[in-house]
């Protein structure tokens, strides 16, 4: 079983662009979005909402800086600061090359820092290597899906 | 005048015996004693308090013999005050001790057998009730009520054709009674009255000093008939100045001339602040011993307050050689401290009755009540001037917005407020000077002394201020007297007043150097020619009104410097956030802004491969302009934010190699040199230090521009150089494309200003703004110079310590 990729992103087009760009990345693991930090949490830490849901850490969390109720900071400090899910490969992805949010990310102990580009290409390009480096590369290969059946997309 | 060298004054004793009187003289300190008729004969003891050399002036031998006394005479006299006990009177009266407990005579001058025809040994022992019974049978009665100190004048006394005017005084149980011969037996003092009140009225209603001095002068000359009378003024070290004279033509005029401290001692200065008279109506006069019973024989009289008491043969000398063989000293006292002399002389031998004497010493103290409360009025009326310069300077800080300007341009009250002939101001080190200075590496070394010898004085004064700095002697011209506050210790800031020196040529009365002749024996001065002695490295005084108003003007300038900390906290605090704004509002922008941007071209990408587009060409270019349009307004909003940072972040400096760089860049603008011809000429760029992903951005922003400018020349020649000047280091970028117009310089380097056409050339137009301020941030510079189709070259530069 593939591992699960975690996408928590709150603007619905940036949300939509990224799926588009995982779909033609080719990925054969499911994603999971969430739509702001406090739902991430609790569906990565089993709480809340998912309290009880099976433990399965995701290949690699894509998370957007600026979110509602608990922002991509906060969600990579908590993720980070605990022995049980520090091992999880965490992306910002952030709209800025803002200097202060990138320092206190790599403080933070983020694994990479992908400023989204304006061209769509240089976008889907991005994703694509992302997809790939973490949930393909990072992992023993898992075969690929074949094109024509959908990528599948659960939220949380 | 009284005139004594306190060193080397001779007094005379007489040293008495039963039958004859061997007349001796006697040092005056260390009592070492000569025969009477060498009294020019040297010898040595230590120098005493009341030799003091002028300042600024050096004593060469006479150091040299202080030296030489020292080492050869013990010190033991010198705390006598000798000129106290002469054992002697003049000879225009006699004296006579008296027991107050028993009435015996138990002193008595050895002229007393001229006057009463009772031979000196005689009458000691005797009553002296019987003694006088003859001639003045009320003296005893008259004699209970004088009380110690106290000079009582008596009844006049007449023996045989002489008539006696009579003083009496106390020493401890010794009654000293003088008789003084008179010459006029008519006139009294109740006949001088007419004569005391206009004297009175005049010297009330005199307007000026000199005035004042003159009327004085005029008035004591008419009631005591000498030739001269001059009014004499001690400075602060008891030098002299001749401020006011009154004379006939018999004796030459001293008026505004100086006398060196050392002509009036400090003992005699002691004796003038008891007995305000002095009265010496004969140089020439052969001194009379004072004879006295064994008891009192060893321990010499105290003639303190002796009116016929005798003086220093050196005196004597002295008033021989100014041809006034009389003359009288009357003392002025201001608030108990000795201000001057009313020094008077005559050509001839003269006396003064008592009781005109006692009519001048009134006036001198109505006089000395004149200089005082005149000196205290013109005193608080400078104070009122100096208070309103004091204001009007506090006016002009409070314009400014650095007091230092409200001093600096307006030089007049700055150095009127001292009276200074220039004044500086030091500010954290700053240095900033008006007037006449010393240069400003004089100035701090002034201050870098003042901040450590002086560090605990908010007011440093002085008239010689190489006295305390040497180095500053080289310095006197400007700066022979500082006046200095401190405005802040912390910041080693001050104001200072700088006072030329005085080479001021001062009429010295008798050259202080001058006091032995050149055989090198002591003799007294045979010349009282005006002798110049300049005043080497001193600056006139700094008066007390002055001094006050300054210190008032240095509490000014440090509630303004306070006021100013508050606001400048103020301020501080204001800019702190309205950066923070700056910096949270540039932050929503490079996020919120950036997106819908990213959005239309991510969805304009998914429609163009919709398949209703696939073949429609009008479509699919909407489709592009939309994406293209998006792109350049994303790139816009990036390089502003870019631009925006540059002037924000912190600089991170290292040095760089700049070849290095311009060789990264070129390979990231290598997709804008295809099918390009491009001679490249690139220099030995070295080193700088600096941020380098700024310098990055300059180089690629320069570069870039190169590229695309010259993108019309079949050969483009594009040239990066480097060049070091004085004080700088010039990078340059020049090429041989279009150019520009060197009339709209001004807007190359601003923010979205363009020169061009966006269809000829493309760009944001925020890549030379942001050279420029990334130029400033180095502490640099950014320029440019070019011919409308004829190339450019844009300089870079940063200051050559970033090397």
């Amino acid at each position: 079983m593939l591992k699960k990729l975690l996408l928590v992103e709150d603007n619905p087009k940036d949300l939509e662009l990224t799926l588009v760009a995982l779909e033609r990345s080719l990925l054969a693991n499911e994603v999971v979005t969430a739509r702001d930090g406090v739902e991430a949490i609790d569906w990565l830490f089993c709480e809340g909402a998912h309290a009880g849901r099976d433990r399965e850490d995701p290949a690699v969390v894509l998370l957007d800086l600026k979110l509602p109720r608990m922002d991509g900071l906060e969600v990579l400090a908590k993720i980070k600061g605990d022995p049980a899910t520090r091992h999880i490969p965490v992306v910002m992805l952030t709209a800025s090359r803002e200097e202060a949010d990138l320092v206190r990310s790599y403080d933070l102990g983020v694994n990479a820092f992908v400023v989204k580009p304006v061209d769509f290409q240089d976008f889907f390009k991005a994703i694509r290597d992302l997809g790939m480096f973490w949930a393909v590369l990072n992992e023993p290969h898992p075969g690929r899906r074949p094109p024509d059946v959908p990528m599948k997309v659960t939220e949380v | 005048m009284s005139k004594h060298r306190a060193c080397r004054a001779i007094s005379h004793r007489a040293v008495s015996s039963h039958s004859s009187f061997d007349f001796r003289l006697f040092c005056r300190y260390c009592l070492t004693s000569f025969p009477s008729y060498m009294p020019n004969e040297s010898h040595s003891h230590p120098p005493h308090g009341g030799l003091q050399a002028p300042p600024g002036l050096t004593l060469a031998d006479d150091e040299a013999l202080a030296i030489r006394l020292q080492a050869d005479a013990p010190a033991m006299a010198c705390e006598h005050e000798p000129i106290r006990i002469p054992e002697s009177i003049q000879p225009h009266g006699f004296l006579v001790g008296i027991d107050s407990r028993d009435w015996t005579v138990r002193r008595v001058s050895a002229n007393l057998v001229d006057h009463l025809n009772v031979q000196a040994e005689a009458a000691l022992g005797q009553s002296a009730i019987a003694l006088f019974a003859s001639c003045a049978p009320e003296l005893a009665t008259e004699l209970k009520n004088v009380v110690l100190h106290d000079l009582a004048l008596l009844q006049p006394v007449t023996v045989g054709d002489n008539i006696y005017n009579v003083t009496a005084h106390r020493v401890r149980d010794l009654m000293v009674v003088e008789f003084e011969l008179r010459d006029d037996a008519r006139s009294s003092l109740d006949s001088l009255y007419p004569q005391i009140r206009a004297a009175v009225e005049d010297i009330q209603a005199a307007e000026t000093p000199e005035h004042l001095f003159r009327i004085a002068g005029m008035h004591i000359r008419l009631l005591t008939g000498f030739d001269r009378v001059l009014i004499y003024r001690f400075d602060a070290q008891w030098n002299g100045q001749v401020v006011g004279e009154e004379r006939n033509d018999a004796l030459p005029s001293y008026f505004d001339l100086r006398f060196p401290a050392s002509d009036i001692p400090a003992q005699a200065r002691e004796l003038y602040l008891l007995n305000r008279i002095r009265i010496i109506p004969d140089a020439d006069y052969v001194p009379v011993p004072i004879v006295s019973d064994e008891a009192l024989r060893a321990e010499p009289l105290d003639m303190t307050y002796c009116v016929l008491r005798s003086v220093s043969p050196v005196h004597l000398q002295y008033m021989r050689n100014m041809g006034t063989p009389a003359s009288m000293s009357i003392s002025i006292l201001r608030d108990g401290k000795l201000w001057g002399l009313v020094s008077c002389h005559h050509s001839t031998s003269r006396r003064v009755p008592t009781h005109v004497r006692a009519a001048c010493d009134f006036l001198v103290q109505i006089l000395a009540m004149q200089i005082a409360n005149r000196d205290r009025s013109a005193d608080s009326a400078d104070r009122v001037e100096r208070q309103h310069t004091h204001a009007t300077l506090l006016g002009y800080m409070a314009r400014e917005q650095h007091y230092v300007d409200g001093l600096l341009r307006h030089p007049e009250p700055f150095l009127g407020i001292a009276d200074a002939a220039g004044a500086a101001v030091v500010v954290e080190g700053q240095c900033a000077a008006v007037g006449g200075t010393p240069t400003k590496a004089q100035i701090a070394d002034l201050v870098q002394w003042l901040g450590t010898a002086r560090s605990d004085d908010e007011l440093y004064v002085t008239d010689c201020l190489s006295r305390d700095l040497p180095m500053a002697a080289d310095w006197a011209e400007t700066a022979s007297g500082l006046l200095a506050v401190s405005i802040s210790q912390i910041h080693r800031s001050y104001v200072l007043w700088f006072r030329p020196e005085v080479t001021r040529t001062v009429n010295w009365g008798g050259n202080p150097r001058k006091s032995r002749d050149t055989t090198g024996k002591l003799s007294p001065r045979v010349s009282f020619d005006t002798w110049k002695e300049t005043v080497r490295l001193q600056s006139e005084p700094w008066t007390e009104p002055q001094i006050d108003t300054v210190l008032a003007l240095r509490n000014s300038i440090i509630s303004i410097v306070m006021r100013n900390a508050e606001e400048l906290a103020d301020l501080a605090g204001e800019l702190k956030r309205i950066n923070a704004e700056l910096e949270a509002f540039s932050y929503s922008v490079s996020h919120d802004l950036r997106a819908p941007f990213r959005h239309i071209v991510g969805y304009a990408e998914l429609l163009r491969e919709m398949p209703a587009l696939t073949n429609d060409k009008q479509a699919e270019r909407y489709v592009s302009t939309i994406i293209e349009s998006a792109h350049t307004a994303g790139k816009l909003v990036d390089g502003l934010l870019g631009f925006s940072q540059t002037g924000r972040i912190s600089l991170s400096k290292r040095p760089v190699q700049i070849n290095d760089l311009v060789r990264d860049c070129l390979r990231v603008l290598e997709p804008d040199m295809k099918d390009r011809v491009i001679e490249w000429t690139i220099g030995d760029l070295g080193r700088a230090v600096g941020d380098a992903n700024m310098f990055r951005q300059v180089f690629q922003n320069l570069l870039s521009n190169a590229i695309k400018y010259s993108r019309t020349r079949e050969v483009a020649k594009i040239a990066v150089l480097r060049e070091t000047t004085a004080n700088e280091i010039v990078f340059s970028v020049s090429d041989n494309g279009v150019g520009f117009d060197m009339r709209y310089i001004d807007k190359l380097f601003g923010v979205f200003q363009r020169l061009h056409r966006m269809e000829e050339f493309e760009g944001t137009g925020i890549g030379l703004a942001n050279v420029k301020r990334i130029a400033q941030r180095h502490g640099g510079r950014a320029w440019a110079e070019g011919r409308l189709g004829d190339g450019a070259t844009f300089y870079f530069s940063i200051p050559k310590n970033s090397e």
